[in-house]
């Protein structure tokens, strides 16, 4: 940055220490000169992480924004913002297509979170307790998480397929007659919630796995000379120590959940119906098929401005719980 | 130096706004002027290109690259690999397409794209550049619905027609005529599958998609029920319509058809169809290849094509919606006099003969159906194809997709019997009634 080759620390300080300097080392002068050019230094180095983070996620998503509020038209050429209006939102809000995506993703992401954190947790206390076969039983269990979401996608659809699916064929064999998994509503949701736990509960039980690694094992000690038994122990001890973890757990499942777009593109193409069209998959439509430019990012905003809420939400009624949980 | 949310906020917000003002707005006339004229200078043109079915073996695009490079020697064309179904290919190329992109310079694109694509800007206006008598070569409908307020957005390629896909062994075997009417087939199709020879009567596609928006269209023009009325607001109503949809509900009620149709594409039915599993199938004409094919079906050889049935009482029989896929100009394509050269050509006679050779499509080009070499491909849907009853879709609108989805959508839930006909019918007026108004998302 700066046009000088001189070596930085053998030259006296020209610059003089601000008043918000922090005290110097011994050493004084010399000390706080680098103090000043290494931040300078480390602007000068992390300008290219800044630069790019700008270019494919601040800007992308200001765009996002403002196209959102744009009166947009497609030219020869490119396209031309006309005027900024609030009616995309006002579509969007009022729309029935809106409040039932709004509906299938909150239902989709509450049944699918919490049913990865049981069944995730619970893997996870297994997998603690197994020795030496940890490691292969944890490699297998992976398995599912490490596969595109894509391809897992396409894998169930051909289980459920209805002429030919392994499913379909199992099912019909227990109740006699041909079910229809992904042409009624509550089947087809089913369905996409059985994949979606089936993939992502070995991400929530090597994240609680880490976490149950981390608790020392005096405060079992601990609990255990005061008498506590297995269950006692589990919930007094166990569960309040994997709290954080299993909020950022929470968290990214959260985030997951509700951007989930490749389960019903695949699956279902946002049916039967619109029953499980989710709002990935309506801004898609909207944006990417129907071309209605600022209504498709105004839908995309909403999302945005919903899940990020509902973090922060979390987050507010995690802290309130943990810190009423270390006072009790 | 520390950036504050709302500095980049805002710098973000102007950056955005800067962009957009400035790169838009070439006017029609220059970018027609450099249309009207093949360059003579080298161009590499990029073709957006879907698999194209063949009957043979080679790949039927790059035949016809190599007959287009053997007379414009100076122009080179590239493959681009589009996707395989109507609406990610859509969503794929209108991606780059709105982005101003010069590539493709020439699309193939559905039938149902002219409007929504000529009323945003993305495909070339082409109507100025063709001979006056350009589309007397060409169907009625595939004129119809390449048109949007008077000017043309797409080039006929190929066309796709539906047709009544049945097991001729299974006929005979239990003395059954080709059914004519759609009650004749239920009874048909319910006898076949009694005496335990076809799990399923009729396969068709019944999806959250396209593909059954085009099954709607054909039952009701059927019953002879419109979808949009003279003046392009809706219609849908009346006994017709009903008609329509409670025949679409009689099929899976009964059986005939499984209730999994509502999950159905193309490729569902047609697998179950050439699986054995099947009696009749309503599919496209590329289906004959497939269902022929020793390699891929286990029915080849027992296997016939018949125009669609239709409804009792008289009313039109072998209905088909109007399908198929047009070459589009990119309007910012660096090389505009090429692209229309191209288009040009796969429309002309030269490009549509090797298809009808090579390719397990229908020609757009209708003279070359009526030559020798049609007849002795041995392909039914190529001879069968003149004597359909093609109808359009309701695509004269820039919001087709809403159109299409209010339609899909619906007849989804009287399929699956979460809805009557005379419900659905009442919910989907209400639906086309808002996309048209330009309100549907």
């Amino acid at each position: 940055m700066t046009s000088s080759a001189t070596p930085v620390s053998r030259r006296p300080a020209p610059e003089q220490a601000g008043p918000r300097t922090a005290p110097a080392p011994r050493g004084g002068g010399p000390a706080r000169v680098s103090r000043r050019r290494r931040a300078r230094t480390g602007w000068f180095f992390a300008s290219p992480a800044l630069l790019t983070i700008t270019a494919v996620t601040v800007f992308p998503v200001l765009f996002s924004l403002l196209l959102s509020f744009a009166d947009v038209r497609l030219e020869y050429g490119g396209f031309r913002i006309l005027s900024l209006t609030g009616d995309h939102y006002a579509a969007v809000l009022s729309s029935p297509e809106w409040r039932q995506a709004l509906f299938f993703t909150f239902g989709f992401t509450a049944v699918t979170v919490l049913l990865e954190l049981v069944l995730g947790t619970a893997a996870a206390l297994v997998l603690e307790r197994l020795g030496a076969a940890r490691g292969w039983v944890l490699a297998v269990l992976l398995l599912p998480w490490a596969l595109i979401n894509v391809v897992a996608a396409q894998l169930w659809g051909y289980l459920y397929n209805g002429t030919y699916g392994g499913l379909t064929w199992l099912f019909q064999q227990i109740l006699g007659h041909q079910p229809d998994i992904l042409g009624q509503p509550a089947s087809a949701m089913g369905a996409m919630v059985v994949v979606d736990v089936w993939k992502t509960t070995p991400f929530v039980a090597i994240v609680v796995l880490a976490g149950l690694m981390l608790i020392p094992g005096d405060v079992y000690e601990a609990a255990e000379i005061d008498g506590a038994g297995t269950w006692t122990t589990f919930w007094k001890v166990t569960l309040p120590q994997l709290r954080p973890i299993m909020a950022i757990a929470v968290l990214f499942r959260i985030l997951q959940a509700f951007g989930i777009f490749d389960l019903p593109f695949v699956l279902t193409q946002g049916g039967p119906g619109t029953a499980t069209e989710s709002l990935a998959i309506l801004g898609y439509k909207t944006l990417f098929q129907n071309l209605a430019i600022g209504r498709g990012a105004a839908v995309a905003t909403t999302t945005a401005v919903i899940v990020i809420s509902c973090c922060l939400l979390f987050l507010r009624v995690f802290k309130t719980q943990a810190d009423e949980g270390g006072r009790a | 130096m520390a950036l504050s949310r709302r500095t980049l906020l805002a710098s973000g917000l102007a950056a955005g706004a800067g962009l957009t003002s400035g790169c838009a707005g070439k006017p029609l006339d220059t970018l027609l002027t450099q249309a009207a004229q093949v360059p003579r200078t080298p161009a590499t043109l990029t073709w957006w290109v879907s698999e194209i079915p063949s009957r043979n073996g080679p790949v039927v695009a790059d035949l016809i690259i190599r007959a287009f490079e053997r007379r414009h020697p100076h122009i080179h064309v590239r493959k681009s690999n589009a996707l395989s179904t109507t609406d990610s290919n859509r969503a794929a190329v209108t991606t780059q397409l709105a982005g101003a992109s010069p590539t493709p310079d020439v699309y193939l694109g559905d039938t149902t794209w002219p409007a929504q694509f000529g009323a945003n800007s993305l495909a070339l206006p082409l109507q100025k550049l063709l001979p006056e008598d350009f589309w007397t070569g060409y169907p009625a409908a595939l004129r119809r619905v390449s048109e949007y307020r008077g000017a043309v957005y797409a080039l006929p390629f190929f066309t796709d027609s539906a047709f009544l896909y049945y097991r001729k062994d299974l006929l005979a075997k239990h003395g059954r005529p080709v059914p004519r009417t759609w009650e004749e087939l239920l009874r048909t199709a319910r006898t076949i599958q009694r005496a335990g020879d076809a799990p399923y009567g009729f396969l068709w596609q019944g999806s959250v998609s396209e593909s059954l928006t085009c099954n709607v269209a054909e039952f009701l023009a059927d019953a002879e029920a419109p979808v949009l009325d003279g003046e392009g607001r809706v219609a849908l109503n009346g006994p017709g319509a009903e008609r329509a949809f409670a025949m679409m509900r009689e099929f899976t009620e009964t059986g005939v058809t499984p209730s999994t149709v509502a999950t159905y594409v193309e490729a569902d039915s047609q697998d179950a169809f050439t699986g054995g599993r099947g009696v009749f199938l309503r599919n496209w004409s590329y289906a004959w290849g497939n269902a022929a094919d020793r390699a891929v079906s286990k029915v080849a050889g027992r296997v016939g094509v018949a125009p669609r049935p239709g409804f009792d009482g008289g009313g039109p029989r072998g209905v088909s919606c109007a399908g198929g896929w047009s070459n589009f100009v990119n309007p910012n394509s660096s090389h505009l006099g090429a692209a229309v050269a191209f288009a040009r050509f796969c429309a002309g006679e030269e490009a549509q003969m090797i298809l009808l050779k090579n390719a397990g499509v229908i020609p757009a080009l209708e003279d070359v159906l009526t030559r020798p070499e049609a007849r002795a491909v041995g392909d039914p849907t190529l001879t069968g194809v003149r004597e359909l009853h093609l109808v359009a879709r309701p695509v004269q609108t820039p919001y087709y997709p809403q159109v299409s989805k209010a339609l899909y959508t619906r007849a989804n839930a009287v399929i699956g019997g979460r809805a009557t006909p005379v419900q659905a019918l009442r919910a989907a007026r209400a639906d086309i009634r808002t996309a048209l108004e330009g309100k549907a998302l």
